[in-house]
C-alpha cells in the first residue's frame, strides 16, 4: 500500500488523541501497532479509565486481579505528559500496594480528576492522595480516608463523591469547609452521621445513609438536593432538637429549584416545633419529589403542605405514600385543609403523580388540596396499593366529584 | 428626503456576504450568518475587518479542501438555524457524516482548521467507531496505514513476558531467594528479642542449632499461597517503598531489567547469623541448597542475558524505549531511575 498515503497519521495530535479518548484504553493502546507513526500516539492521552474489561476475562480471580494490576502498571510507565484524570473501577482490586504506588506517581502529574470505585475491603487511601491539590473531582468508594493534621482540604475541588468510606465525621466537615469550590457533593452509605455543611458555592447535594442530623448552615446557592434518609432503631435521638427541622434545613436555600425525598426524609423534616409559616419562599422550585410520606401523621402532612405553598412556581409533584410505619397512628383528623390552604395558588402545577395511595382521609383530602388550587393542571397521576377491588372504586369515585379548578385536568389511574 | 420617513431596511433579497478564498485561489462568497458559524471565520472578520469585499477576501488555511469546505458550509448552513430541535440536528448529523473514510479524515482536518468544534466532535466520533472492534490488519486497510514494522516482529506492546518459561523459572528462584533473605532477616530480629528470657540451656541449643522457640515464631509467617505480592504484604506500609516498587516493577513485565540488579542484591543475602548452619525445620532450603540456588539465578541471569542481547535485532519491547526531547528514541538504563526519587 506504499502508492497511496495515508490520511490519518498527519492530522494534529489534538484531533488524534480526541479520536483514541473516545475508544477504550485497551483499544487506544493497541494503535501502537499500527505502525511506526502510531507507537506514542496514544501515550500523551491525558485521560485514562481503567476497568476489569480491560483484560482478558478468566475465571480465576487472582488471574485478573494479576494482569489487571499489570496493564494499569505498565500503561502509566509508558504514559508520557500529564495524567488529568483517572478512573479506575472495578471489584476485582482492592487492597494492593500497586494502587499506592499509582496514586504517588498520579499526584506528581498533575492528576485533576480521581475516581477509584475499588471492590470491599479495607483500601486506606495513602497520604500522596492528600498532596493533589489540583484535584477538581474526587470519587472514592470503598476506602479509608484519613487526612493528615496539616490537611486543609482540596482549594480546586469541585465535585466530590464518597460511598461507603470509613472516615471520622470532623473530617468529612472539615473537608468540606476546606473546599470552597465544591459544587457537587454526593455522600452515601453513612451511618449515624451529624452532619453540619458549609459550603457557599455548593448546587448540588446527594445524601444517602443513616443521618441523624443535618444542618445546612450555609448553602446558598444550593439548586438541587436528593435525600434518602434511613433510620436508626433508636428513634429518640430523632425528637430530641427543638429546632424545626424543616427550617434548618431548607430555610437557607433559596435558589432551589428541585427537591426529592426518600424514606424517611419527610419525616425527618417534620421534626421540631413548628413556627407556623416558613422564612423562604421557593420561587425556583419548580419540581417536589418527596417519597415514602406518612399521611397519617399531621406533621409530615403540614411539611408537605408548607413546601407546596410556598413554591409559587412550582411544576411537577410526585409523592408516594408510605407503607412503612414506625409507630402506627391513630389518623389526625386532619382539618388545616379547611382552614388557611384554599386561599393559596400554585399557578404553574401541570403534573401530579400520587403512588402507594391507600384512600385514608388526608390522602385524599391533599388531592382536593392540589384540584382545588392549580388552575392550569392537566395531569392527575394517582396509583394505588388497595387490593379491595370495592375499596379502590369508592376512592376514585371519591377523587373524580372533587371540584377542579383547572378545566383540562385529567386523572389516570394506574394499575400498581 | 425626510430622514424620518425613511425606513431603513434591508429587503428580503440582500443579505451581506463574506469574501473566502480557498487553498486553489478560487474565491466565493458565503452568507453571513453562515460563514460566521465558524469561529476562526467570525475571528478574522472581527478583528481583522477582512472578507468585506473581493479584494479582501478571508484566505482559509491550508488543511481547507475546497470539496471539504462546501461539506463544512453545508453543515454549518443547518446548524446556524436556531429553530432546530435536537433531535432534527442529531438525525441531520448521522446522515451527514456517512461518507468514506478518506473523506472524513479530510473533513476533520478541516473543520479543525476552521476551529469547528461540533464538527471536529462529530467526525472523531465517527473515525472512533470506525476503529473500535478491529484487528490492526483491518484499520491499515481501511486507513492506508504503512505496516512499517520491518525488523521487529510485531508484539502486543503489553505482552505478558511471564509467558516464557525461562523467566518464570527466573522469578521462582529469586522469589525463592527472597523468602530467605525475608526468614532470615525475621529470624536476626526475633532473636534479639529472645535474649533477655532464655535460659542457659536454651542458649545452648540455640548456639548449636536448635532454637525451639525461633522456630515455633517462624511458622506463622509461613506464605499460604505463591504469588509474589503476599510476601511484601506484611510490611506494605510505609518503610518498604523500594521493595514494592521493585516488585511491582517486575510486575509489569520488566522483569528482564531486574536481571543485571541481581548479583548485587545477594549481599544482603549472606549477612552471617549465629547457629544458622544447620537444618532449621522451616527454612525450606539449607545453606547448601542456598548456595546452589544462587549460582543458578547468576547463571540464569547471565544466560538470559546474553539471549537479550542476541535477540535484539528480533524484539524490540517498547517498554525499553522512551523518546526524549528532541525525539530521539534511548533504551532505559534500567529501572534505577524510577527508584531513585
Amino acid at each position: 500500500m506504499g502508492e497511496f498515503p495515508d490520511f490519518i497519521s498527519d492530522l494534529p495530535q489534538s484531533i488524534i488523541e480526541n479520536i483514541l479518548t473516545r475508544l477504550s484504553i485497551r483499544e487506544a493502546i493497541r494503535t501502537s501497532v499500527l505502525s511506526s507513526r502510531w507507537r506514542y500516539k496514544w501515550s500523551t492521552l491525558t485521560d485514562l479509565v481503567f476497568d476489569e474489561k480491560c483484560v482478558s476475562p478468566s475465571t480465576d480471580r487472582c488471574v485478573v486481579e494479576t494482569n489487571l494490576v499489570r496493564f494499569v502498571t505498565g500503561v502509566l510507565l509508558l504514559h508520557q505528559g500529564p495524567i488529568h484524570k483517572f478512573q479506575l473501577s472495578t471489584s476485582f482490586l482492592q487492597c494492593r500496594p500497586d494502587i499506592d504506588q499509582w496514586l504517588l506517581f498520579l499526584s506528581r502529574n498533575g492528576i485533576k480528576e480521581l475516581v477509584l470505585e475499588l471492590g470491599e475491603g479495607e483500601f486506606r487511601a495513602p497520604s500522596c492522595l492528600f498532596n493533589c491539590l489540583k484535584l477538581t473531582r474526587l470519587e472514592l468508594c470503598h476506602c479509608e480516608f484519613d487526612p493528615p493534621r496539616c490537611f486543609k482540604g482540596f482549594s480546586s475541588l469541585k465535585s466530590l463523591n464518597l460511598h461507603q468510606i470509613l472516615v471520622a465525621p470532623e473530617v468529612i466537615e472539615s473537608l468540606i469547609s476546606g473546599c470552597p469550590l465544591l459544587e457537587f457533593l454526593s455522600l452515601s452509605y453513612f451511618d449515624s452521621l451529624v452532619l453540619s455543611i458549609s459550603a457557599p458555592n455548593l448546587m448540588y447535594l446527594y445524601l444517602d445513609g443513616e443521618f441523624k442530623d443535618i444542618f445546612l448552615e450555609n448553602t446558598p446557592k444550593l439548586v438541587a438536593i436528593s435525600v434518602s434518609m434511613y433510620m436508626h432503631e433508636d428513634v429518640t435521638d430523632f425528637e430530641q432538637s427543638s429546632d424545626y427541622n424543616l427550617v434548618k434545613f431548607l430555610g437557607g436555600v433559596p435558589l432551589l429549584e428541585k427537591l426529592v425525598g426518600y424514606i424517611y426524609f419527610t419525616k425527618y423534616l417534620s421534626i421540631g416545633d413548628d413556627p407556623g409559616r416558613l422564612p423562604i419562599t421557593y420561587i425556583h422550585l419548580k419540581t417536589i419529589e418527596l417519597y415514602q410520606v406518612s399521611f397519617e401523621d399531621a406533621n409530615e402532612v403540614l411539611v408537605l403542605l408548607r413546601l407546596v405553598t410556598h413554591s409559587p412556581n412550582l411544576k411537577e409533584l410526585k409523592v408516594s405514600a408510605s407503607p412503612i410505619q414506625l409507630f402506627p397512628l391513630e389518623e389526625e383528623g386532619f382539618d388545616l385543609f379547611e382552614r388557611d390552604y384554599f386561599d393559596y395558588q400554585l399557578p404553574r402545577l401541570e403534573t401530579v403523580k400520587m403512588t402507594d395511595v391507600s384512600g385514608i382521609r388526608n390522602e385524599l383530602e391533599f388531592i382536593r388540596f392540589l384540584l382545588g388550587t392549580s388552575p392550569v393542571l392537566e395531569t392527575v397521576i394517582v396509583s394505588s396499593s388497595l387490593t379491595d377491588k370495592d375499596a379502590k372504586m369508592d376512592m376514585v369515585v371519591e377523587l373524580l366529584r372533587y371540584p377542579r379548578v383547572s378545566p383540562q385536568a385529567q386523572f389516570l389511574f394506574l394499575q400498581d | 428626503m425626510s430622514e424620518g420617513n425613511l425606513a431603513v431596511m434591508k429587503p428580503e433579497t440582500m443579505k451581506s456576504y463574506i469574501w473566502l478564498q480557498t487553498a486553489d485561489g478560487s474565491i466565493q462568497q458565503v452568507e453571513q450568518e453562515v460563514a460566521m458559524f465558524c469561529p476562526m471565520i467570525c475571528q478574522e472578520v472581527i478583528q481583522k475587518g477582512v472578507g468585506s469585499s473581493k479584494n479582501h477576501a478571508i484566505s482559509l488555511p491550508q488543511r481547507v479542501k475546497p470539496a471539504m469546505f462546501s461539506l463544512v458550509l453545508d453543515y454549518c448552513r443547518f446548524h446556524q438555524m436556531p429553530g432546530r430541535s435536537n433531535k432534527e440536528r442529531k438525525t441531520y448529523d448521522e446522515r451527514f457524516i456517512r461518507m468514506d473514510t478518506k473523506r472524513l479524515c479530510e473533513l476533520t482536518s478541516a473543520a479543525d482548521s476552521l476551529q469547528l468544534k461540533p464538527l471536529v466532535d462529530l467526525t472523531s466520533r465517527a473515525l472512533a467507531r470506525i476503529i473500535e472492534g478491529k484487528t490492526p490488519e483491518e484499520i491499515r486497510e481501511i486507513f492506508h496505514l504503512p505496516d512499517d514494522f520491518t525488523e521487529e516482529e510485531k508484539l502486543e506492546p503489553l505482552k505478558n513476558t511471564m509467558d516464557d518459561p525461562r523467566i518464570r523459572r527466573l522469578n521462582r528462584l529469586s522469589k525463592k531467594r527472597k523468602e530467605l533473605k525475608e526468614r532470615q532477616r525475621l529470624k536476626n530480629v526475633e532473636v534479639e528479642e529472645h535474649v533477655d528470657e532464655r535460659s542457659v540451656d536454651d542458649l545452648l541449643s540455640f548456639i548449636n542449632g536448635r532454637d525451639p522457640k525461633a522456630v515455633k515464631k517462624k511458622k506463622k509467617k509461613k506464605k499460604k499461597d505463591q504469588k509474589i505480592v503476599s510476601s511484601y504484604d506484611i510490611h506494605e506500609k510505609g518503610s518498604h517503598h523500594l521493595h514494592s516498587k521493585q516488585q511491582c516493577v517486575e510486575e509489569a513485565g520488566s522483569s528482564m531489567r531486574q536481571v543485571p540488579n541481581l548479583p548485587s542484591a545477594e549481599d544482603d543475602i549472606y549477612t552471617p547469623k549465629s547457629g544458622s548452619e544447620d537444618e532449621d525445620v522451616d527454612d525450606e532450603i539449607d545453606p547448601a541448597m542456598r548456595e546452589m540456588l544462587d549460582r543458578e539465578v547468576e547463571d540464569f541471569a547471565q544466560r538470559l542475558n546474553a539471549n537479550w542481547v542476541r535477540s535484539l535485532g528480533q524484539e524490540r519491547r517498547p517498554v525499553h524505549f522512551s523518546i526524549n526531547g528532541n525525539g530521539t528514541t534511548r533504551r532505559h538504563t534500567g529501572f534505577r531511575h524510577t527508584l531513585d526519587d
